[in-house]
Formats: C-alpha cells, structure tokens, sequence
C-alpha cells in the first residue's frame, strides 16, 4: 500500500515539472520571436539606407573595370613630391605675359593651360616642358 | 549555386586588389624615399574612415585610405592637403578608390594628431564610370 501511495506522488512530481518545462520554452520562443523580428527590421533599414546612399544607382558591373585599372605608383610618388615645383617653374617660363605679341603668344597659351590642367601630374609636366623647350625655345 | 560561388570569387578577388594597391603604394613611397626624392615617408593604411562619407561601395570598417607620413622631415599642414589634392586630381584612382570600397582619404603627420580628410565621392567623376 505504502509503495503504491509514493509511486502515485513520483507521477504527480513529473507530469508538474513537465508543464513547467513547457512554460519555459514558450517564454525563450517569444524572446527568439522577437530577435528575429528585430533582425529582419534591422536588415530592411539597412536595405532601405544603402539605397539613399551615393552611388547606389550604379550596378556592379559598371564600375568592374575601374577595380582592375592599373595606377602608376611611381608617377603618384613623383607627383607627390615634385609636381608643386615643376608647375610653378613651367607657369612661370611659360606664361602668355612672355610672348605678347608674338608669334609664340598662341602656342604659349595653349601650353599654359596644359599646365595648368595637369598641375599635380608630374609625368605630363615632364612632357609639357619638353614641348615648351621644343616649340617656345625656353632655357630650363 | 554557382552564382554564390562567383559572388564569394569576387569577394576575395576584391580583397586581394585593394591590398595590391596598399602594397603598390607602400613600396613606391618606400622606393621614392631610398632615392632621396622624397623627403618623408609614406605609408598607407585600411583605416574604418568616416560615416559621413558612406557610399553605395562602401567597405564595412574599412572605407578609410590613410596616408600616413612616418620618418624624415614632419609634415605642415600645406604639405599635407598638397598629397591630399595630388592623390585627388588623379581621376583613375579616385575612381579605383571608391570602387574597392574606399569612402574616405585621410591625411596624417607623422607627429600629434594633426591630419586632413575628404569624402572621395566628391571627387568621383560619376560620367568616368559609364563610359
């Protein structure tokens, strides 16, 4: 009899922790629910900002060459660090004030505005002053 | 499948190039030194640049191109917005630039916290990449 009553006490102890357990899980489905919900929100309003964003009306493949063009590092080095000085050599031996009339007045003003365009880029400064020693008979 | 595939190919190829640049510029700044042509130098960096100046390309905490000067002769602050204009007025690698994912170009002395920056989408000619 005995062992019959603590038997019947045993079942009653699992089928209440059972329910627990079910308790406990709806309320970790609820907060997962929730983060999920928050995620998706986050991913929309992401979506939603890059489309705002500069650029966004190009395609991938419209900018595909521009990511394997190769740059003259070198020419970037040397534009770094010596264009300023070329330029404002050239702009001064080359200036259109120098040639009024002259027959070089054209030719000097098309080269003053080579070079003033190319400014910051040495390796067309470099060819621009062989052009001005070769068409305006400039002493460097 | 296979779309996912090129995608993550792409990826990786993307990487690679935008560390070939770093390298590239990192060893002409170093050559330029040795040579005596440069009197400071160079180094570039991946830097997380500025939320200001996102893009469409933007890379996730790696949009900042950071030249940075370490050793030699310090830096004013004229010299530091000329390399600025210098690496700008080269149109092909803006646009390089901003295609790998860069946003912003950041300046840096090599002493104190002194440094310039600008958004390189100002500087994009957008007609370059439709041609």
């Amino acid at each position: 009899m005995s062992n019959l009553l603590l038997q019947i006490k045993t079942d009653t102890t699992s089928i209440i922790n059972d329910a627990n357990e079910i308790a406990f899980i709806s309320y970790w489905f609820w907060i997962a629910l929730c983060e999920f919900a928050f995620i998706i929100y986050l991913i929309i309003r992401l979506k939603s900002k890059k489309s705002k964003l500069a650029f966004s009306d190009l395609g991938k493949e419209s900018v595909k060459n521009a990511k394997t063009q190769s740059i003259d590092m070198e020419n970037l080095m040397d534009s770094i660090n010596g264009a300023r000085t070329l330029y404002k050599e050239l702009s001064r031996k080359c200036h259109p004030d120098r040639f009024v009339n002259t027959p070089k007045e054209k030719i000097a003003q098309e080269i003053f505005q080579e070079i003033t365009k190319n400014q910051r880029n040495f390796e067309k400064l470099k060819l621009l002053k062989e052009k001005a020693i070769n068409s305006l008979n400039i002493n460097f | 499948m296979w779309y996912r595939i090129i995608v993550i190919a792409e990826w990786f190829g993307e990487m690679a190039e935008r560390y070939r640049l770093i390298r590239d510029f990192n060893k002409a700044a170093k050559n330029s030194f040795i040579a005596g042509k440069a009197p400071t130098l160079l180094e570039s960096k991946i830097t997380k640049g500025e939320s200001n100046y996102r893009h469409a390309f933007s890379k996730f905490l790696g949009g900042g191109f950071r030249i940075k000067a370490l050793s030699g002769r310090p830096l004013n602050q004229g010299e530091l917005v000329e390399i600025g204009r210098v690496v700008l007025d080269n149109e092909e690698l803006v646009r390089k630039l901003i295609a790998l994912g860069w946003d912003t170009l950041e300046v840096h002395a090599n002493e104190g916290y002194k440094g310039v920056k600008w958004p390189l989408k100002d500087f994009a000619n957008i007609g370059g990449y439709l041609n």
